[in-house]
């Protein structure tokens, strides 16, 4: 019975025995602390017009997003590190 | 029947173990012996296979239970079966050469749960991004009410087998984050695609990735979906 069950789901659903079920891994640096008093908001804002103004192609917006790291590293809101070490 | 018989009988019965007639001869023929030392070599015997049993039995429980983490390291160590190493380089961010000629674009999706109170939405719906080429996304969450409201988030990739190159430098997951009444915080997130996810021939004809936060009100005894090593 239940042979004839599992065989009917393999014609239902294929391949639901290699389906590997996703893993959430936390993040490399943790988490972001957050911007309360909205210190960094002015350069979110450029890089969201830079975002659209290039049809949301982020590698033309490599700069703003530089700049809003380098503004969070500035305010304590994340921990400094090297640019190369961003992928920058 | 004399003695030497009795003895090579039972040596015949000893060597079927487990049958519950011949343990029963057994028992019988233990009564039916009459010299003491073999009846003594015998019980040595007896008890000395029940040990080896008891211990064999011991072991195999005890195994089963230590399989559970050493399957986990194991999965780690060689990423086996979709798992992520969780000693993820920093340096393959420094070194990572980004693929120009395969964007992918990024979808933004923001849920948050039933009961939660806060408006949690995704800053832009979508952003095209290379391989190799570290971006910044950003979300925005409120807090209308007048209390504040502490939150914690988790976050999912379809399809699933793309999350394996979906790779967070920073981002605001698995950690609660409070939010003041009325107050309004950008929240971004920093990640990347694994160069290597242009040389996975499953990820060929994959042009579009999902990526999905949800937002839960953190309480006493909330149980997130959240892997043991993100503790």
């Amino acid at each position: 019975m239940s042979s004839n069950s599992s065989m009917a789901m393999q014609l239902i659903f294929p391949h639901s025995h290699s389906q590997k079920s996703f893993t959430p891994t936390p993040p490399e640096k943790g988490s972001f602390p957050l911007d309360h008093e909205g210190l960094c908001k002015k350069l979110m804002v450029k890089y969201m017009q830079c975002l659209r103004k290039n049809d949301n192609n982020n590698s033309e917006c490599r700069k703003e997003s530089q700049d809003y790291l380098g503004c969070r590293m500035d305010n304590n809101l994340m921990a400094k590190e090297e640019w190369n070490k961003l992928g920058f | 029947m004399s003695i030497r018989n009795c003895c090579s009988l039972f040596k015949h019965i000893t060597t079927f173990k487990g049958s519950l007639s011949n343990k029963f001869h057994t028992s019988v023929r233990l009564n039916q012996l009459h010299n003491t030392s073999d009846k003594q070599s015998l019980k040595h015997k007896i008890r000395s296979t029940v040990y080896y049993v008891t211990a064999a039995g011991v072991l195999t429980v005890g195994l089963s239970y230590a399989a559970v983490p050493l399957y986990r390291m194991f999965c780690q160590a060689y990423s086996y079966g979709g798992t992520t190493s969780t000693g993820h380089d920093v340096s393959k961010v420094e070194t990572m050469a980004s693929v120009k000629n395969r964007p992918i674009r990024i979808k933004f999706n923001a849920d948050i749960a039933a009961s939660m109170r806060w408006n949690f939405k995704p800053q832009q719906h979508e952003i095209t991004i290379i391989p190799g080429e570290t971006a910044l996304a950003f979300y925005t969450a409120k807090n209308p009410t007048d209390k504040p409201v502490t939150g914690i988030s988790t976050y999912n990739v379809i399809p699933f087998e793309a999350g394996q190159y979906f790779n967070k430098i920073q981002c605001f997951c698995f950690e609660e984050q409070q939010l003041n009444p009325h107050e309004q915080v950008d929240m971004p997130v920093f990640f990347y695609i694994d160069p290597e996810f242009v040389e996975d021939p499953k990820m060929e004809f994959i042009e579009e990735i999902i990526l999905s936060y949800t937002f839960f009100e953190a309480r006493e005894g909330l149980k997130l979906p959240v892997p043991a090593f993100a503790r």
